[in-house]
């Protein structure tokens, strides 16, 4: 069942990407989503085996590297936090997986897009059950690769080419900080294995690494790789241009699991983070950051899949801060719940656009709502999810995570309230801008389109209506187990709590009003998107036109890409384009030309001397004497 | 006392020289080509199977030597020169000028000089056995009478090679009067006593040297060859480019090691210049040539270049790296033996209306009209640039091991980057023959069949040597157990 | 080692000594006894067969000097024959058949030129 869980998917990736040709894209579609039903069916047993049997495993399957000191073999780690994730990725992946055979139905190239989406779950499971940071780091890289290939799926397009080589080298970034910290804990520890890290924390607290507290920087080093893959603000850039990918990609990879690996990291490096204060509170103002920088742009972008990106961008923000502050259960809840509401305002998106006849811009949508009412619904269960509307699965994990900031009663922890207050206001509002462009209103779109507007076909549906169910229930449901009063038993010891750390306690004890903002806060913003949007749609061009400047500033994203267009990539190119003419053009080419040149040269000079005279010749012989016996002399003289 | 029965291989080649010569002159017809031709290969057979029963030891009052350095050698000249004569077999179809008997019987006296070469246990023997071959040599240089470029090829060949055989001669005459005794065995015992490097001593071996170093093409003894390779026909050039290398080299290898294994300080290090000079030139010279039998002349000069390392790492004193050496040697030659005469085997079949062509503009498209040719030249052409897993590629790889292995770090670094030059121009044939449109003139002339033997027998071995490399290498080994052990 | 070396030499230095005494008792005795009648065809030097001054590069019979290699080949025969035919007695039947096989190598030489021709002038 645990192994099944992992390599199913890659089984079937394998058939399809391999067998694809010969068998054809019907049956290779098939085969992967009967492949990841299998994987479902072994990892949500999984999860409730482990997380509510408390049957934590390890599976060792085999040895991979032994050199010297460093010992890595693949193993298959369940505890709670991996049983989560593995419950969590198989399920929704295997809705998406069942979504895309309706969306990509008209799909030319489907065996390879369907090969890649499983090997991205295949990578994925690797990521969340590593047993060591070595395995962690195939899966982290493995997930980074099938995002590339996905967002690039459409490789024609020279956008979705961009934003893939983007997507790729902003997360290598992000890898060289990471990899650095594992080289780092490698130093310090001695080792990659979780258990053997965990076990010597208290042995090595006082080491300290060029001056630097040794656990604090890995704890900032693993903390800037989990950037990287987690769109934090600073490495952001890449995931809103991952939409370019086919919008199942989006939903899986760039909304439910793979953005979430950073967070999971940081959860799984619990033991350590815990003992690196520093580290947490740049963990808690990053997170903070995030959360409320993308809820700013995205109350102005106007492409819906940018949207709901950048929503997903600031949701990561929460978890960040919520881990900072210490509730790395209630980060762990926000991802669970996250995934599915979030997957499934995705999903909701692409049955829009698939309606829409493929247009992403929400100016030209609009009054949609009666033609796609499934899609409708759905859509708004999820913005309730994510605004944090009570009974919504959001509300429980938003509102602990606010609670939790504001109860760690820490100046980060503040700040991290108060701009996760202002986040969520900013959230529902930007939601419910969203809901209403696109389905409220005169339609924008010209008649061809609108005539062309239906409903998706049922294996679009299906999914979207479990993960509707998702989305209402997992909250109520699994509350009490994340983060009430059974979290100790549910998680089983799989995060660590250091001893100081009483903050699943502590939030619960916060004021009243505390928990209550959030709801308010989220409400407010669904009534000023009514009042902006439905009933006075003047007044937003008016505003935009008179805070101009700061309209620009948000709809062009902070000015992030300009700012590193400027700082890194033209020095970049510069540089690149100064090694080309003169390292590559001058010295590498030149020299093979230069000694290519040369050859032709000496040949000229060799062919010189054959003068056909047989007078040279035989004079060139005794030159050659005269020369041997005087080296000869020379030698034995000296 | 004489026991002359163990020089019975080069007796009976001798005999069988005389009875064929006598054969070939006195019935009055002109067709004699073909039938001495067969003879004659006969002959060279018979002494191959002669010199494989032969024991060893010294006879001849210790004028001649046999041991399994001097078969493996024999074999060896006694195979370069029956292929070398079967390249001319079709003598009286194409060329009827050139089909006259003396070609064969002449083959047949070099060899037989080439086994004394080898066999050589004394200056005197070495030097009858090295005139003997080159004396033949210089009439077979010359063969082409009607031809200009044959003549002069020829006459070049004699004076350089005269004066040569003078400063060999002086050489000679310098180590007898410094030591007293032409004998290598007393050589070899007086040398080590007491006159390890005097100056006198160290020009007579230099001036030995230069004569022998001449019979190979090393540089700077070498500028006869391409003058000699391009104006000869094309089977002497086949024929100069292979066994006679050969037996020259192996006999550099025992007078270095055997008598003058004491000055291996000194000669060592001229030979590391002649080794260096050879490759470098022969990579370089070679790029510029269209027409292809020079550039083969200049490729041989780089390959004696490549064998000589061998030699060179020989002169070594680590007992390991010595025997190291000489093997990496004596491999190299003999699978350069083979990939030269193949590679001159599609040489000779270039013909077009029935006259001989050597531009490599000739071979354009080649691949179009004879596939079968064409691909054979890539596996000779492939094999001497050193690409795996032909034989080239390992001859190759042991000579540098042994230059490694022996500390002559740079020496391998040369032979390696003068590698990559010359198969530049290796290749670029390969490119001609597959790439390269036909040129106005036509196709080439159908091969005869005696070419295609040839070129598919070396063909297959230098393809498919990586097969069976054992046999080879412990012939090798063997010999040089016998002189380097 | 080298006084010996140089006093086995003496000999030839000897010969060479009476050789030079030879000679120039030869000519000298030529010029102080022969009465002189001198004519230009005397005095013009000796070439065998053609013109003694011309041009470099004019043709010329190869076959003089296929007669003279031909001669010196057998004179050398001769030259050989003499001691060994001298020794005979000491070097038994081994030296014997050793001459017996050069000479049967030179007659199949002068069989080959013999055959080819080499031998008639026209």
């Amino acid at each position: 069942m645990y192994v099944g869980a992992v390599f199913f998917p890659l089984l079937g990736a394998c058939i399809s990407g391999f067998l694809g040709r010969w068998i054809g894209p019907i049956a290779a579609r098939w085969s992967t989503v009967v492949c990841m039903a299998l994987a479902a069916a072994c990892g949500v047993p999984a999860f409730f085996d482990v997380a509510f049997g408390h049957n934590p495993a390890t599976v060792p399957i085999a040895a991979w590297i032994a050199t010297g000191g460093l010992e890595v073999s693949w193993a298959l780690r369940y505890d709670t936090l991996s049983a989560v994730m593995v419950g969590m990725v198989t399920f929704v992946s295997f809705l998406i997986h069942l979504y895309s055979v309706g969306y990509m139905a008209h799909d030319p190239t489907q065996p390879r897009f369907f090969a890649y989406l499983s090997l991205f779950t295949f990578m994925m499971l690797m990521l969340v059950t590593a047993d060591n940071l070595v395995q962690l780091f195939f899966g982290w890289e493995g997930v980074g690769l099938a995002s590339y290939l996905l967002i690039g799926y459409w490789y024609e397009r020279e956008s979705a080419n961009a934003a893939a080589i983007k997507a790729f080298v902003v997360n290598r970034v992000g890898d060289l900080f990471f990899m650095l910290g594992v080289a780092l804990t490698f130093w310090t520890f001695g080792s990659l294995e979780f258990t053997a890290i965990f076990g010597a924390v208290d042995q090595h607290l006082g080491d300290r690494f060029l001056g630097v507290p040794a656990l604090e920087l890995i704890a900032v080093l693993l903390f800037l790789g989990a950037c990287g893959k987690s769109a934090q603000i600073g490495l952001h850039t890449w995931l809103p241009d991952a939409m370019e990918g086919p919008t199942p990609v989006s939903a899986l990879i760039h909304a439910a699991t793979m953005v979430t690996a950073g967070v999971f990291l940081v959860a799984r490096m619990s033991p350590l983070f815990e003992y690196a204060p520093t580290a947490l509170a740049i963990v808690t103002v990053v997170g903070a950051a995030t959360a409320f920088f993308a809820a700013t742009v995205g109350c102005v972008q106007n492409d819906i899949k940018r949207v709901i990106a950048y929503s997903t961008c600031s949701q990561l923000g929460y978890m960040f801060f919520a881990a900072g502050v210490g509730a790395y259960q209630a980060a762990i809840f926000h991802l669970f719940t996250h995934a599915f509401f979030k997957a499934l305002l995705f999903l909701g998106a692409g049955s829009v656009i698939h309606a829409m006849s493929d247009e992403q811009d929400i100016r030209k949508m609009g009054g949609i709502w009666t033609r796609v009412p499934v899609t409708y619904a759905v859509m708004w269960v999820g913005s309730l999810a994510l605004a944090g509307i009570p009974i919504f699965a959001g509300y429980y994990s938003k509102d602990a995570i606010l609670e939790a900031a504001f109860a760690s009663h820490s100046a980060t922890g503040m700040l991290a309230f108060l701009l996760g207050l202002v986040a969520a206001f900013l959230t529902a509002f930007y939601s419910w801008r969203l809901l209403i462009l696109v389905f409220h209103g005169a339609p924008r779109a010209d008649e061809h389109v609108m005539a062309h507007v239906h409903e998706s076909p049922l294996v679009m549906l299906v999914p979207l209506l479990l993960l509707a169910a998702g989305a209402v229930l997992t909250g109520y449901l699994f509350a009490p187990f994340f983060i009430g009063h059974a979290w100790e038993e549910f998680w089983a010891g799989s995060i660590h709590n250091a001893p100081h750390n009483h903050i699943l306690h502590d939030m619960h004890e916060v004021p009243a009003w505390v928990p209550l903002a959030p709801t308010v806060a989220g409400f407010t913003g669904i009534a000023l998107a009514y009042v902006l949007y439905m009933f006075a749609p003047g007044v937003p061009e008016r505003l935009a036109a008179t805070f101009r400047g700061f309209y620009l500033f948000l709809l062009n994203k902070w000015y992030f890409d300009e700012l590193y267009d400027a700082i890194f990539v033209r020095p970049a190119l510069a540089i690149a384009r100064i090694a080309f003419r003169v390292g590559d053009q001058r010295i590498i080419d030149g020299v093979p030309n230069g000694a290519a040149a040369l050859a032709v040269d000496a040949a000229r000079g060799a062919v010189r001397i054959q003068t056909g005279r047989v007078a040279s010749y035989a004079f060139t012989m005794i030159i050659g004497l005269v020369l041997f016996v005087s080296l000869l002399y020379l030698g034995t003289t000296r | 006392m004489m026991n002359w029965t163990l020089a019975l291989p080069e007796a009976a080649l001798a005999c069988a020289g005389l009875a064929i010569l006598g054969a070939g002159v006195l019935p009055r017809r002109h067709d004699m080509f073909f039938p001495i031709s067969m003879a004659v290969i006969g002959a060279l057979v018979l002494a191959g199977v002669l010199v494989l029963g032969q024991g060893d030891g010294a006879a001849l009052a210790g004028q001649y030597v046999s041991d399994a350095f001097a078969r493996f050698s024999k074999v060896l000249v006694l195979i370069g020169a029956a292929l070398a004569l079967t390249l001319a077999l079709d003598f009286n179809q194409t060329d009827r000028d050139l089909a006259r008997f003396e070609y064969p019987v002449l083959i047949l006296f070099a060899a037989i000089g080439m086994m004394l070469m080898v066999s050589a246990n004394d200056l005197m023997t070495l030097y009858l056995g090295l005139e003997l071959q080159s004396l033949a040599a210089y009439v077979l240089a010359a063969f082409n009478r009607d031809s200009e470029r044959s003549a002069e090829a020829g006459l070049k060949y004699f004076v350089l090679g005269a004066l040569a055989s003078g400063l060999l001669l002086y050489g000679m005459s310098l180590v007898y009067g410094f030591v007293g005794t032409t004998s290598f065995d007393r050589l070899a015992e007086a040398l080590t006593a007491e006159h390890a490097a005097s100056l006198g001593l160290v020009t007579a071996l230099v001036f030995v040297l230069a004569g022998l170093a001449f019979k190979i093409s090393a540089v700077p003894f070498h500028m006869w060859a391409p003058d000699v390779y391009e104006g000869a026909p094309t089977p002497v050039t086949a024929f100069f480019a292979s066994a006679p290398k050969l037996a020259a080299v192996a006999l550099l290898t025992r007078v270095l090691t055997q008598p003058f294994g004491e000055l291996s300080a000194q000669w060592g290090q001229v030979l590391w210049l002649v080794s260096a000079g050879s490759m470098i030139l022969g990579a370089f010279a070679a790029i510029g040539q269209r027409n292809i039998k020079r550039l083969m002349a200049y490729s041989s000069i780089g390959n004696v270049g490549y064998a000589l390392i061998g030699l060179v790492a020989a002169a070594s004193a680590d007992p390991a790296v010595r025997s190291e050496g000489v093997r990496a040697l004596l491999f190299y030659m003999a699978i350069y033996l083979l990939m030269t005469i193949g590679a001159f085997a599609v040489l000779a079949a270039m013909r077009r209306r029935g006259r001989p062509v050597e531009e490599i503009e000739d071979l354009a498209g080649l691949a179009r009209s004879d596939i079968g040719m064409a691909v054979w030249m890539l596996v000779f052409m492939f094999a001497m640039a050193g690409v795996p897993p032909l034989a080239g590629f390992w001859s190759k790889l042991f000579v540098f091991r042994a230059a490694i292995e022996g500390g002559y770090v740079w020496l391998a670094v040369i032979g390696v980057l003068t590698s990559v030059v010359a198969a530049y121009y290796y290749v670029r044939i390969v490119r001609v023959m597959f790439f390269d449109a036909p040129g106005a003139a036509g196709a080439l002339d159908a091969r005869p069949a005696s070419l295609t033997v040839v070129m598919a027998a070396t063909g297959l071995f230098t393809a498919l040597f990586s097969v069976a490399p054992g046999p080879l290498l412990a012939a090798a080994q063997a010999a040089v157990a016998a002189i380097a052990g | 080692m080298t006084q010996p070396l140089l006093a086995d030499y003496f000999p030839i230095l000897v010969f060479l000594v009476i050789a030079g005494g030879v000679a120039a008792a030869m000519v000298g005795g030529n010029l102080l006894l022969a009465r002189r009648k001198p004519d230009p065809e005397k005095l013009s030097p000796y070439e065998c067969g053609f013109e003694p001054f011309g041009d470099t590069r004019r043709r010329f019979d190869v076959r003089f000097y296929l007669v003279a290699i031909l001669f010196i080949i057998f004179d050398l025969e001769v030259a050989f024959l003499f001691p060994w035919a001298v020794g005979l007695g000491e070097i038994g039947w081994f030296g014997f058949w050793s001459m017996m096989a050069f000479l049967l190598v030179l007659t199949v030489g002068f069989l080959y030129e013999w055959r080819k021709g080499a031998l008639e002038w026209e």
